[in-house]
């Protein structure tokens, strides 16, 4: 320490320069023709939430991680908590992914496959190269459509908050799951997520989820999505239903031969 | 079961078509955008309008083709034309309605089939034997899914994309405007790897990398692995889009084909949003159309290993 700084004098300078850092960082987003930031490109996840939304250690298959969820709980109601637990003993087959449905919404924004967002003055889509999912989110200032209705995907309609664009989703079915972990919600889940770039190639995507049929209060998670810099990236398709047809067909023909 | 339940699975049921169920036959009227009706009279026609209409413009001054489209010229049963004799016109299993050819080129206004690949296609090995990909929760393809009802087109105002978003089986395709290259054959995908440009008013989109597990109509018409498509969206008037895709496969065809059909534009009352048409997650088809011994069909090319 003698050559150095006292830590307090390091300390004390972090402290000062990080809303500087912050700012600066938040001057160099992409931006559209109108001013809103510009969250085209091809985007993925880099933390292993797809697996599983809250801390774990290594499974055989499954990278470990650190959750998502903020504070790590998940506010389950005593009976939900039961039936997660029965979900991650059935996983293997319980999982809808294991079928290869539609992984709903906020599950497929943490998968570990790429997604593409264009978007317009009045919509923001998201092209998923998983499953051919597609999430269109309204920002034309329109309300969502009178329900009851059951989508895998939601409904989604988006405004903005200053750079961040806010998004309500609902309309939802009970049949997805959260993770491979078996954490789940009912029909009557309700999202807010929030997408704010904090440079050139991240968005910060924070979610907060709220069930009243599952939960005992909404929860928060956050994760980073991050830019696909390779220069000849581009969204193919992985469709796992398709995928296991066809291993199905191929048995078939080998079988006739 | 409660109403939230039922009308998701009434969704369900209109995404599960049955495998040679008739799907309702636009409407044709006498005259489109000015231009009598027959796909190749119609195609001539409104070709010529595109020359003189000066088409709705984006902020960057682009042609403006967003909104909502509907296909229009069109049956699904064959890109060949069902005639009034044809035997399904009056099976009631089938119920195939009687329809012009969408094909406007080669002349015969016929796919231009090698001799092998014709019994293939045209009501033949693939009709007779596999199911319809289309009924197992797949996609149209290109140009099937131009032909389905309805479809969104958006148009980043960076220019450097252009979103195709079918309510069909939610496909859709992102179309590169910077001339990226392709990938390399070895990469295929459902719906091909597409890029755009643009000639004059006319978007061109340039289309390969596709897996040939698709079919082109009910009929089970094809293409393989090693077809590449070209199509031309141009604007007749305000709310009708000239199409035409060109169809090519060294592989199966002895010269390129094409077909021509008119894009109309939605004018629901209030405006029209897609609705995410789930189908594999509610489909009970599939296995009462494989009971009837209908193999799953995953390309041609299977059949010359």
């Amino acid at each position: 320490m003698q050559h150095g700084f006292p830590a307090s004098i390091v300390l004390a300078a972090l402290l000062t320069l990080a809303p500087t850092l912050a700012v600066a960082q938040v001057g160099t987003i992409p931006r559209m023709p109108d001013g809103r930031p510009n969250l085209q490109g091809i985007w993925q996840v880099l933390a292993p939430a797809a697996w599983d939304i809250q801390d774990h250690s290594p499974r055989l298959g499954v990278p470990a991680g650190q959750g998502i969820v903020e504070g790590n709980e998940i506010p389950y109601q005593p009976a939900a908590l039961k039936r997660r637990q029965e979900n991650f003993a059935n996983r293997a087959t319980a999982d809808p992914e294991s079928k290869g449905y539609l992984p709903g919404v906020p599950r497929i924004m943490y998968m570990p496959f790429p997604f593409q967002i264009l978007q317009t003055p009045t919509h923001v889509a998201m092209t998923f190269e998983y499953a051919q999912a597609v999430r269109i989110v309204y920002t034309n200032g329109t309300p969502h459509p009178r329900g009851p209705i059951e989508w895998w995907m939601g409904d989604s309609r988006g405004k903005w908050d200053g750079d961040t664009l806010v998004v309500d989703v609902v309309h939802f079915t009970d049949q997805t799951w959260l993770d491979r972990a078996g954490n789940f919600h009912s029909e009557l889940l309700h999202l807010v997520e929030r997408y704010t770039m904090t440079g050139p190639d991240h968005i910060n995507y924070e979610v907060t989820v709220e069930d009243p049929k599952v939960f005992t209060r909404p929860w928060k998670m956050r994760t980073v999505l991050y830019r696909r810099k390779e220069p000849n990236v581009r969204l193919l398709d992985y469709v796992p239903a398709l995928l296991m047809e066809e291993e199905l067909a191929e048995q078939e023909r080998q079988k006739a031969k | 079961m409660n109403n939230r339940r039922t009308i998701a699975l009434i969704a369900l049921a209109i995404a599960a078509v049955a495998p040679r169920a008739a799907a309702q036959t636009p409407e044709r009227p006498p005259m489109l955008a000015g231009c009598p009706t027959e796909n190749l009279a119609w195609h001539t026609c409104a070709l010529q309008k595109t020359k003189t209409f000066t088409p709705p413009r984006t902020s960057s001054g682009k042609p403006n083709l967003q909104g909502i489209w509907r296909s229009r010229l069109t049956q699904s049963f064959s890109v060949e034309g069902v005639a009034e004799d044809h035997p399904y016109v009056k099976d009631v299993n089938q119920r195939w309605d009687v329809g012009a050819p969408e094909i406007i080129e080669p002349a015969d206004r016929k796919i231009p089939y090698q001799p092998a690949a014709a019994r293939i296609g045209r009501e033949g090995i693939n009709f007779r034997d596999y199911v319809d990909p289309r009924t197992t929760c797949s996609t149209g393809g290109v140009p099937r899914l131009a032909l389905q009802d309805p479809s969104q087109i958006l148009q980043p105002p960076t220019d450097d994309h252009i979103l195709w978003l079918h309510e069909d089986h939610h496909q859709f395709r992102v179309i590169a405007m910077n001339q990226q290259p392709l990938p390399g054959r070895n990469v295929t995908t459902w719906n091909g790897v597409s890029r755009g440009r643009w000639d004059g008013n006319t978007l061109v989109i340039e289309t390969a990398n596709f897996n040939g597990y698709v079919w082109i109509d009910d009929s089970g018409n094809f293409y393989t692995n090693n077809a590449r498509t070209t199509e031309r969206l141009t604007m007749v008037d305000a709310d009708t889009i000239h199409y035409e895709a060109t169809i090519e496969d060294p592989t199966v065809y002895t010269r390129p084909w094409r077909v021509a059909w008119a894009l109309i534009r939605d004018t629901t009352p209030g405006g029209y949003e897609l609705f995410e048409e789930s189908c594999r997650e509610g489909d009970r088809n599939l296995p009462a159309i494989r009971e009837q011994g209908f193999k799953l069909y995953y390309g041609i090319p299977w059949r010359f290993r």
